[in-house]
């Protein structure tokens, strides 16, 4: 057999490459309007880092052999919570941060091995303040993101947000390992097991009441107000809907409201929320993120500044989807430089030379063509849309 | 469109009732003479996925089918990211422990430890024999496991019962039940929670024909 990638490593053709900087690209730019500076986290760090307030399990992290335990990034989070509170922290608050890079991830194939599973990815984290209004800014930016994207006319996108200390008020009549099975029952959306759990039954049909409490923001903070009273995390939420529904649904991007979702790990201390986009058959997840405050914490900041949240985009996960909707990305005009057998090599590199300095892209083809009928048919094999013909 | 992924063998005539009671007809797949592994229901809504037990939670687990039927068995065995959202009571039968009659072992911790236990249920029986702090070395069959403690490959056998008669027949006998095991309905989470009703009401359709089990 021929010598093959890694196993979960993939090849990326031209044209993928070139659709997913066509995606950074875009990102970026957003990123940059909105004063974001870009950083370029190391795709190497050491393991504490990388698992620091259950960012991510060891299993999931592809570890180096070293005298330290390392392991690749399996995300940024991370590593720019460092470089903010270390190499940043004399830098004024709110801190805007973007970066986009690979980052990597372990997973057991069916085969029993290890697959590295390489992908990239695109994100902002916004640092140093504890209050509302960096969600809205971070919210804000997401959909600008995904007008961009031009997602919203066939892909169906949903924003899915939930709030950790809507899940505390959830759980706040229960403890110990009790508390925990109803969290997990609710997250994994486990209706049986939650019916099945050792509760009187007011308590249970009150958790399967709030376990089906879902969709439209408004009208389900409105139930959860009925529900809990008046909490401060409801008023919060109420401003942030109140500047990004208008703007969703301007773009036809459905915002749901979903007091039970919550991701499996533990980092985040506030807002979580993940993009979803549906296809023909399941939701695809092309952004996610939240608030992670104790990360911000462990990583040294000062207390009055222990804050970050922030979002990253999956762009492989975008890429399938402009594939699948086969949007038309603006072709450059690409030339061939062909020379018949009354002109020269020489002459075509001339050519090209006076080309590139006119700011085209052109190609040479490097032997002599029959006739411009000839060069014409190149014009595909070599992806060039534009002909000069030397003769 | 919903796509239901049905288990062939053992559940697949009773899944197709309670899909039917649910308003979604997928009697064509227990025609004898359907080779087709994808069908649709008859009324267009939904189709139905004809696979293997073990994959049932694969593909509700990958998203590619909404809704499954299975054993809690093989949800146990497989420990997928799925929904378990309503107990079918039907298809019931328990994952028990049993060795040879004449062994004279009482209980599963009567076992010596690193005894062998044959089983296809490895993960069940590895979790079982944990909880019990007494390590075993398990010997993973795919079928006629009861052959295990015959042939002297196994001491002991973890594996699915229903009427106990094969166990038996091969002079086995029972002597401890992991679990008691009926058919699930399960769901991908995040079609549940993006849902806007349609996979709901079939939820609770057959939920509603199963009230005792899924107060």
């Amino acid at each position: 057999m021929a010598l093959q990638p890694a196993a979960g490593a993939k090849d990326l053709n031209p044209q993928q490459v070139e659709t997913n900087q066509f995606i950074s690209s875009l990102l970026a730019e957003t990123y940059r309007l909105w004063g974001y500076e870009e950083v370029a986290p190391p795709r190497v760090e050491r393991l504490d880092t990388l698992m620091a307030c259950g960012a991510i399990s060891s299993n999931d992290i592809v570890k180096l052999v070293a005298s330290e335990p390392l392991g690749l990034r399996p995300e940024m989070t991370a590593s720019i919570a460092r470089a903010a509170c270390t190499r940043l922290s004399e830098k004024p608050r709110p801190l805007r941060l973007w970066a986009t890079g690979t980052v990597f991830q372990s997973r057991e194939s069916v085969e029993g091995g290890l697959c590295i599973e390489e992908t990239l990815q695109s994100g902002v984290e916004i640092f140093g303040i504890k209050n509302i209004s960096a969600e809205m800014e971070l919210m804000s930016l997401l959909l600008k993101c995904m007008q961009k994207l031009s997602l919203s006319k066939y892909q169906n996108p949903t924003l899915l947000i939930g709030h950790t200390l809507l899940m505390d008020l959830i759980l706040s009549p229960y403890e110990n390992s009790l508390r925990d099975e109803i969290r997990q029952s609710l997250i994994n959306y486990n209706s049986l097991e939650l019916k099945q759990l050792n509760l009187e039954k007011d308590q249970k049909e009150r958790l399967v009441l709030i376990h089906q409490l879902r969709g439209e923001p408004k009208a389900i903070l409105e139930k959860l107000e009925g529900i809990f009273g008046n909490q401060e995390v409801i008023y919060n939420l109420r401003r942030l809907f109140s500047i990004i529904a208008p703007i969703a649904e301007k773009q036809g991007l459905t915002i749901q409201l979903d007091p039970t979702f919550q991701p499996q790990l533990e980092l985040y201390t506030g807002i979580v929320f993940q993009l979803l986009c549906r296809n023909d058959a399941s939701p695809v997840v092309v952004a996610r993120g939240g608030r992670y405050d104790h990360l911000v914490r462990q990583c040294g900041a000062k207390e009055e500044e222990a804050a970050g949240l922030g979002f990253s985009f999956s762009i492989e996960k975008l890429r399938e989807l402009f594939n699948s909707a086969n949007p038309k990305l603006d072709k450059p005009i690409r030339t061939l430089v062909v020379f018949g057998e009354k002109s020269s090599l020489e002459k075509a590199l001339r050519r090209q030379n006076e080309l590139h300095d006119l700011g085209h892209q052109a190609t040479v083809e490097l032997t002599q063509c029959n006739g411009r009928k000839d060069a014409t048919e190149l014009l595909a094999l070599r992806n060039c849309n534009k002909l000069e013909w030397l003769n | 469109m919903i796509t239901v992924a049905l288990a062939k063998g053992a559940l697949l005539k009773e899944s197709v009732k309670s899909f039917a009671k649910a308003g979604l007809d997928f009697s064509a797949v227990l025609d004898p003479d359907n080779r087709q592994l994808m069908i649709p229901s008859d009324c267009g809504r939904a189709r139905a996925l004809l696979v293997r037990n073990g994959d049932v939670p694969v593909y509700v687990a990958y998203g590619q089918a909404q809704l499954g039927v299975v054993g809690y068995d093989v949800l146990r065995e497989h420990q997928m990211p799925v929904a378990h959202l309503v107990d079918l009571a039907f298809g019931g039968c328990r994952m028990s422990v049993a060795v040879k009659s004449s062994s004279g072992y009482q209980r599963a911790a009567d076992l010596p430890p690193h005894s062998r236990v044959a089983s296809k249920f490895t993960q069940c029986a590895r979790e079982f024999f944990d909880d019990l702090d007494l390590p075993v070395e398990l010997v993973h069959l795919t079928g006629s496991v009861e052959l295990g403690p015959i042939t002297g490959i196994a001491e002991a056998i973890v594996d699915l019962v229903a009427t106990g008669r094969t166990l038996r027949e091969n002079g086995l006998v029972e002597i401890e039940e992991l679990f008691h095991s009926t058919a699930r309905l399960v769901g991908h989470p995040l079609s549940l929670r993006l849902d806007r009703g349609h996979l709901q009401t079939i939820v609770e359709a057959m939920r509603h024909q199963n009230k005792k089990n899924n107060l």
